[in-house]
């Protein structure tokens, strides 16, 4: 199960596994987001290098708009995969214990 | 537990439903799925996107190791690779010379406690242990 969905108060939720079946899914749904985007990961139980290359590809084209991402509510695991990528030198991430 | 599985992103649920099902079976610590599950996807993505020659399926066997878990990945009628010979990635890059791609086995490198390649008669097998602690 994946779903990523844009919440009422402006926040993308992400919820379930984002793995290779679904990175298609995600980039489709992140490519037409614009700005400063907020991505809720407190529901995301794993993901692969799949997913990672998303959120890659997103915050770059977004950097080079002048925004970006910013993940919050990052699980150990996910956090795990993030420090082992170099991913947290490269986004902003606000643990779920925050 | 041992399945073969067809050579398609798709099956990756079906994997995972194999996975949760050893740990049961072995009584395995949950906090080490998320390990066994992404090596597996990793080198099950990398054969199903590098080894577009085979039509064959994919044998995942899992089975109980001193140590924890054993993961042993057989690729058919395939062109040597070994997965472990792969240059690192760079994790220390800024932002711009950061492209998708190429981390899925760095990552399996770096979680796994132990991996093997061996190559025979065409086959690819990729033998991976992860530790119970």
């Amino acid at each position: 199960m994946f779903e990523i969905l844009l919440a009422d108060d402006g926040i993308v939720a992400v919820e379930g596994r984002l793995d290779a079946a679904q990175a298609v899914k995600a980039q489709t749904f992140l490519d037409g987001v614009n700005g400063q985007c907020v991505l809720d990961l407190s529901r995301l139980e794993y993901i692969s290098s799949a997913g990672l290359g998303v959120l890659l590809k997103t915050h770059k084209r977004l950097m080079g708009e002048g925004s970006g991402i910013k993940l919050i509510n990052v699980n150990n695991h996910t956090h795990d995969i993030f420090r082992y990528s170099g991913f947290d030198k490269l986004f902003e991430i606000v643990p779920a214990d925050a | 537990m041992y399945q073969k599985y067809k050579r398609d992103f798709g099956e990756l649920k079906n994997i995972v439903r194999m996975t949760e099902a050893v740990f049961q079976e072995l009584g395995m610590n949950p906090e080490l799925r998320n390990v066994v599950d992404l090596a597996t996807e990793e080198l099950f993505v990398n054969m199903v996107t590098y080894n577009t020659e085979s039509n064959e399926d994919i044998l995942i066997e899992m089975v109980p190791h001193a140590l924890g878990l054993e993961v042993r990945l057989t690729d058919y009628d395939v062109e040597r690779f070994d997965p472990t010979s792969v240059g690192s990635v760079d994790v220390d890059a800024p932002l711009d010379e950061r492209a998708p791609g190429g981390l899925g086995l760095y990552l399996v490198m770096k979680m796994v406690d132990s991996i093997h390649y061996e190559y025979r008669n065409r086959q690819s097998k990729i033998t991976f242990i992860v530790d119970r602690k």
